[in-house]
């Protein structure tokens, strides 16, 4: 009887051990060209990106009969939560979306695989301006791939701005600015839902000839706290000034584009990227428009940025598989015609006049907003440090007190200073 | 022995998911670890930066402690009351039991969260309420402690557990004890001060527990009422919302691990301070009174 147990025990345990050791296949190191091969492909975005994403697969596989794509996507934030146990467990998916503000992470981690050698071989990136290129690479390795380019600039509704009676002008400085938002806002509508901090300080201090981190990001990168205060405290008199709204109302509505002030009627426009922007005109409804940056020095403070980057994990099996993928993504017409710059104007001269034609307004306002401004940006800062998802939390968790009144703009800049080095310390 | 292969799913998966990893995240306190490279041992570093370099901690101690004190006897309260309403011999009161019972059904979930955020927003019903009483509107989302009184509002709305054992406990009460103080001319106040309270106490007791217990570890509606940042101003950042944005958006797992070990030992603290203050106040028939 003792025996007949011991057996099922050990019974169980073997089925057990080869449950969990049934993943992971035997792929070929090579993936040539029609053995069968099995990608994971991972993103975050909206429904409407999974969409299109799927198609571009489909037609993927399409070409390549062989290949087998598995895929997983998720929101921003359950992205990431998701993707770090993976590469604890060293379960990276093949094909992985970076955001800039993690690519140094998991770049020097050693998570990612370098893809020099693979450019114009299986990447063909003739076509790609070397700017936009080198955003991707961090220590002299190409990690990343750019999707797409983003530069910044403020989105309105021309009717709206007239409703609250400010013109917005073709150049204008951070005062001008400052003025135009409190006037609009003393005519009862709010000019913006003030500015994402991490990304607008960071440009405020490039106009300066500054930025947010150290090069070697081990510290910020300006010295003088009153340009923070000058900042922090201008957008807090503009938000004073009714010409944005209290950051109570802002929270609430909070990534639900569909509740914000702007879809009500209330706001003339927003500060953002430019590939952002389709999707606020589909949502208002309305003809819009895009103006530059504030000044002074705005060549200086812009720049292109990489939307997002595709990476391949160092870990994969199949790293010339994954590579011909991105290549496609990359150069494939008929593949950029689905994605219609979503992810970003494409990287790719070619592939933008390609798909020029087939693109609806909005876009094609981005498309020419991107082309204006691409002669005059300055190159980009170095991706954010590891441990700068902490100090934009930190940034935030500042900028909102000042915002409620609850804290001065000094405090608040010599607070984050002492926070921010000591957790950029730790990359020393 | 056969019984131990029968059960061996249960104890395999207890070691593997609940003991194994209770161990390794003990070890883990005393570590830093970012997921990425290997676990570096700093020894007692995460806790001496817990408990004096981390004001976002005790912030977050704070807020859960008021989260806590206040919650569960309004919660306890509440349900009582409810329990004692819906223990009469009314036709119907199945139906409202039920009706009762559901928001704890529903209770943590993600949809409820939502619904509170739209009903406490700047136009939502409340502040449409308090404008018809005459009263100004609140900015729940504008203030820490209106933003806690809103969290805190959720959880005694969800009292359908403890009013489901508070009414078995009712039910318990022989019903010659109302008679007999019915006829030593006792009313309804005293019958409920002395007889129903002291034949529930352990009752309560048991609930008191429970609910001190899992109202610690509540994360999910301060996660969705804030969006998973603890606004306005870490005014909703309980413990554990806390310590899950070290753990899953710092990449801190070292001192998301020692967060959690003093959480454990903070809960049993509580819990046996609780049992402790019991003898003076929880009456068992067994015991003829004392």
């Amino acid at each position: 009887m003792k025996r007949k147990g011991l057996l099922i025990i050990v019974a169980l345990l073997l089925l057990l051990t080869t449950a969990c050791g049934g993943s992971g296949g035997g792929e070929s190191a090579k993936g040539s060209g029609d053995e069968p091969v099995t990608l994971r492909i991972a993103w975050w975005g909206s429904d409407k990106r999974h969409e299109y994403t799927q198609q571009v697969i489909d037609l993927y596989k399409k070409d390549h009969p062989n290949v087998k794509i598995d895929v997983e996507y998720a929101s921003f934030d359950d992205y990431w939560k998701k993707l770090a146990p993976q590469a604890a467990a060293n379960q990276l998916p093949d094909i992985m979306q970076m955001d800039i503000s993690y690519i140094s992470q998991y770049a020097q981690n050693g998570q990612l695989a370098d893809l020099t050698s693979l450019l114009n071989s299986t990447i063909q990136v003739g076509d790609v301006a070397e700017s936009v290129l080198k955003t991707g690479v961090i220590q002299e390795k190409q990690y990343g791939i750019p999707t797409g380019v983003n530069v910044l600039g403020y989105q309105y509704v021309p009717e709206m701005a007239q409703k609250a009676g400010v013109e917005i002008p073709a150049s204008w400085t951070w005062d001008e600015y400052k003025e135009i938002a409190k006037k609009a806002g003393g005519n009862g509508f709010y000019f913006d839902s003030s500015m994402a901090a991490d990304i607008f300080f960071n440009y405020y201090l490039r106009t300066k000839g500054l930025s947010l981190y150290n090069k070697e990001g081990t510290a910020l990168g300006y010295d003088d706290d009153q340009l923070f205060i000058d900042f922090f405290g201008g957008l807090a008199d503009v938000m004073k000034a009714g010409g944005a709204p209290t950051p109570d109302v802002n929270s609430q509505t909070k990534g639900i584009l569909e509740e914000s002030q702007i879809v009500k009627g209330k706001q003339v426009g927003e500060w953002q990227w430019s590939n952002q922007y389709v999707a606020l005109q589909q949502v208002v409804n309305k003809p819009m428009k895009m103006a530059a940056m504030f000044g002074p020095d705005m060549e200086k403070g812009i720049y292109m940025q990489p939307t997002m980057y595709w990476s391949v994990a160092s870990s994969s099996k199949v790293k010339e598989e994954a590579a011909k993928f991105i290549d496609f993504y990359t150069n494939n017409v008929e593949a950029n015609k689905l994605i219609k710059g979503e992810r970003g104007v494409p990287i790719s001269a070619k592939i933008k006049d390609a798909v020029a034609s087939e693109l609806n307004e909005a876009t094609k306002q981005v498309f020419d907003f991107v082309a204006e401004m691409e002669p005059k940006a300055s190159p980009m800062s170095p991706p954010p440090p590891v441990g700068s998802p902490e100090v934009i939390a930190t940034l935030t968790d500042y900028v909102e007190q000042i915002n409620f009144g609850k804290m001065t703009p000094q405090d608040g800049a010599a607070k984050f200073r002492s926070d921010a080095n000591s957790i950029l310390s730790n990359n020393k | 022995m056969t019984g131990y292969a029968f059960i061996s799913p249960f104890i395999i998966g207890f070691l593997a998911f609940t003991l194994i990893p209770m161990f390794v995240s003990l070890y883990l306190s005393f570590t830093s670890y970012n997921l990425f490279t290997p676990p570096r041992w700093v020894g007692l570093d995460n806790f001496e930066k817990m408990f004096t370099a981390d004001p976002k901690y005790w912030n977050s101690v704070k807020v859960t402690f008021l989260y806590v004190v206040i919650g569960v006897p309004f919660r306890l309260m509440f349900a009582l009351f409810i329990a004692m309403l819906l223990n009469t011999k009314s036709r119907m009161v199945g139906t409202y039991r039920t009706l009762y019972y559901l928001p704890s059904i529903i209770g943590g979930s993600v949809a409820v969260s939502i619904m509170w955020r739209n009903i406490f927003s700047n136009e939502g019903v409340i502040n449409t309420l308090l404008g018809a009483l005459g009263a100004q509107p609140v900015q729940w989302f504008g203030d820490p402690n209106a933003a806690l009184v809103m969290l805190i509002a959720l959880s005694v709305w969800q009292f359908g557990s403890s009013m489901l054992i508070f009414l078995a406990g009712l039910k318990n009460i022989p019903y010659e004890m109302y008679e007999a103080s019915s006829v030593d001319g006792a009313g309804p106040v005293r019958k409920f001060f002395s007889i129903t309270l002291p034949l529930l106490s352990p009752i309560i007791l048991f609930n008191l527990i429970m609910q001190t217990i899992s109202a610690f570890m509540t994360f999910v509606p301060a996660y969705i009422i804030s969006k998973g940042e603890g606004g306005p101003m870490d005014g909703t950042m309980l413990y554990s919302l806390y310590l899950f944005r070290q753990a899953f958006m710092f990449n801190n797992m070292g001192y998301a691990s020692a967060m959690a070990w003093v959480m454990l030992i903070m809960i049993a603290i509580l819990t046996a301070v609780l049992f402790m203050t019991s003898k003076f106040w929880v009456f068992y028939e067994t015991e003829r009174g004392r």
